[in-house]
């Protein structure tokens, strides 16, 4: 393995060091034995609690049980992959995770990327900052309590939405929770009003990033401010969208457990169900390890294939890659 | 910028300004409105005339929370868990963070993507799962912190951040024959409170409203703690209710007849958010910075 990075800021130091020291590999690692001593118990936290249970992603192909463990489980080759693709809940559950995440690349990840410029085009410093704040209090408020807020606010007897509704314009109280059209709403609008304002400070950083002379040439060439967010703004801002997309898509499947888990509810199972809550609740309440973990590495191994995808093709496009 | 705006953009920015206030106050109303419900009375609960004030202020919910005492409870194992837990957090990020953030270290880049790839691909609930209960760590608070020990987001951060300090401090520290770990402790984490009180708010969160790992490992309720216990409570509230108030001393012993579930429901959240929300505000400042930090590519 080779040490020397070129583009590394203090590596002259490093590669001149390394010539007085003769590059001994020995001598290197003896000359940073306190750095390895730092390092190595935390590489064996990765090695138990991260690598070992990606091995243990095996019993996928095994009949495990606790008391013969990983290793002394029985091999049953694809019995529980062929078990899987006959399964109709198996294909339900993919297809929920699919749409529910299609649904959030298109109408949750816009929303930071608008949010940012228009507090880019904010010009009173000190009402920005107090918006900013405001708006990175969702980030950290839970699951647990954000779906408790839901359940209260959406009631539709004491929440407060269907008291509007109906006070105001006269609406029959709506089961938001129960409806499978009106749950998707909630499930996607509660994601947006957690991460959206977290979201933005990226985005921000970006844009501050972008030359302001750029922006001067436009107002000299007359450009209004939609043409200017149009043709400078967002091409600055293009490579921060790409990796967030790489990321967002390589998350893909993923979908958090926490926040579908919070508002499902027996009357909306048929859309609400997905592959975390289904691993959940058939491999650990189920006991059905083996099958479950053939689940969950079906959904491991489409992520991976997909950040590699989507990394390639923006890589193609010209844009900045995440490797 | 410019100075002269057209009527055009006067508009816009008035426009603009309004829209953002609005999304803002969008942001924090649902918290404000949970907590005037906890401090309002049953009548203008189930009325519908709470908005964003306390009607017939009392605060019997809370009166109720502390007669029944467990998420009190709950919430003690919560700081047990996130103090304990965040000091690991803190001593393990900066032990990894320190050697990868330095360039002449033989394998790093082998030990970088070693890191790196267990963000891009996992072995799952059950193998985790089953890891965990073979090295008998069911039910112990240990579960929680040996799996959440370093979170490869904020290894990355810290990194980054340390790759930023200047580099002749160490040096001529190393000259006056200083070692690694004296440089780390005397030179390098003073240089770093800005980082390190940002990883602290990011971890202690994680901690604090975690749900998931506690409803896995940790099966005695007696020793679960907040966002399950609240989220028990949640769901008993939402079965009284679907039950009807007519027989208001079923279900959860302590919900009184005189109180609707709805107010305890509201006080068992703002005691779970309080100390969140309370810390926010003084270390806001230093955590937009930390996520920035944690852009820069590693």
């Amino acid at each position: 393995m080779d040490v020397q990075q070129p583009n590394q800021i203090s590596d002259h130091l490093s590669i001149e060091r390394s010539k007085r020291m003769g590059g001994n590999l020995r001598r290197d690692i003896y000359r940073d034995r306190y750095l390895y001593m730092l390092l190595l118990p935390i590489l064996a936290f990765y090695i138990l609690f991260r690598y070992i249970p990606m091995y243990g992603l095996i019993i996928a192909f095994k009949d495990f049980r606790f008391v013969d463990g990983i290793l002394g489980s029985q091999w049953v080759g694809l019995q529980h992959f062929e078990r899987m693709f006959r399964s109709e809940q198996f294909f339900r559950i993919v297809w929920n995770t699919f749409i529910l995440n299609v649904y959030q690349l298109v109408f949750q990840f816009p929303v930071p990327i608008a949010l940012a410029i228009l507090l880019n085009e904010m010009r009173k410093k000190y009402l920005k900052r107090t918006v900013q704040s405001l708006l990175y209090v969702p980030h950290f408020i839970s699951w647990v309590v954000l779906g408790g807020i839901l359940i209260a606010i959406l009631s539709p007897s004491t929440g407060i939405i269907n008291i509007i509704l109906q006070r105001v314009f006269g609406i029959e109280p709506i089961f938001f929770m129960a409806d499978r059209f009106w749950w998707v709403v909630v499930f996607i609008a509660s994601g947006i009003w957690k991460t959206a304002g977290w979201g933005t400070i990226l985005y921000l950083a970006a844009i501050t990033n972008i030359d302001p002379q750029l922006y001067e040439a436009a107002i000299i060439d007359g450009a209004n401010k939609w043409r200017q967010i149009w043709h400078i703004t967002i091409p600055g801002i293009s490579g921060t969208i790409g990796i967030l997309l790489i990321l967002n898509v390589g998350g893909f499947l993923e979908i958090s457990f926490e926040h579908i888990f919070m508002l499902q509810n027996q009357r909306v199972m048929r859309v609400a169900d997905v592959i975390p809550t289904f691993v959940y609740r058939a491999g650990l309440q189920g006991a059905q390890f083996s099958y479950t973990t053939g689940v969950g590495f079906f959904q491991s191994f489409v992520g991976l294939f997909l950040i590699w995808t989507v990394n390639r093709i923006i890589k193609k496009t010209g844009g900045m890659g995440l490797f | 910028m410019v100075n002269t705006a057209t009527t055009g953009e006067k508009i816009f920015y008035f426009l603009n300004n309004i829209l953002l206030m609005v999304l803002a106050f969008v942001c924090v109303y649902p918290m404000l409105q949970i907590l005037a419900t906890s401090f309002s009375s049953s009548r203008a609960i189930v009325s519908g005339e709470v908005f964003l004030w306390p009607v017939d202020f009392n605060y019997d919910a809370y009166r109720a929370l502390v007669r029944d005492g467990q998420i009190f409870r709950a919430f003690w194992n919560t700081v047990v868990v996130t103090g304990v837990g965040v000091t690991m957090n803190m001593i393990a990020t900066i032990m990894a963070a320190y050697p990868l953030s330095k360039s002449r270290l033989r394998g790093r880049n082998v030990f970088i993507w070693f890191v790196l790839f267990t963000m891009l691909f996992n072995g799952g609930i059950i193998p985790t799962y089953i890891v965990v209960r073979t090295l008998g760590l069911i039910d112990s608070y240990w579960s929680i912190w040996f799996l959440g020990l370093v979170s490869t987001f904020n290894l990355f951060v810290m990194k980054t951040f340390f790759q930023g300090l200047p580099q002749s401090l160490e040096d001529s520290a190393m000259i006056d024959g200083a070692n690694d770990i004296v440089i780390l402790m005397k030179i390098v984490l003073p240089l770093s409170v800005p980082v390190i009180a940002t990883l602290i708010l990011f971890y202690a969160v994680g901690h604090w409203n975690s749900y998931m790992n506690v409803l896995i490992y940790i099966p005695s309720p007696g020793r679960q703690t907040l966002m399950v216990v609240l989220r028990r409570m949640i769901n008993t509230v939402q079965e009284q209710m679907l039950i009807g108030q007519s027989d208001g001393t079923e279900g959860l012993g302590f919900l009184q007849q005189a109180l609707t579930p709805e107010a305890i429901r509201a006080a068992a959240i703002v005691v779970a958010t309080i100390p969140i929300m309370t810390i926010y505000p003084f270390l806001q400042r230093y955590f937009v910075k930390g996520a920035l930090i944690g852009s820069v590519k590693g």
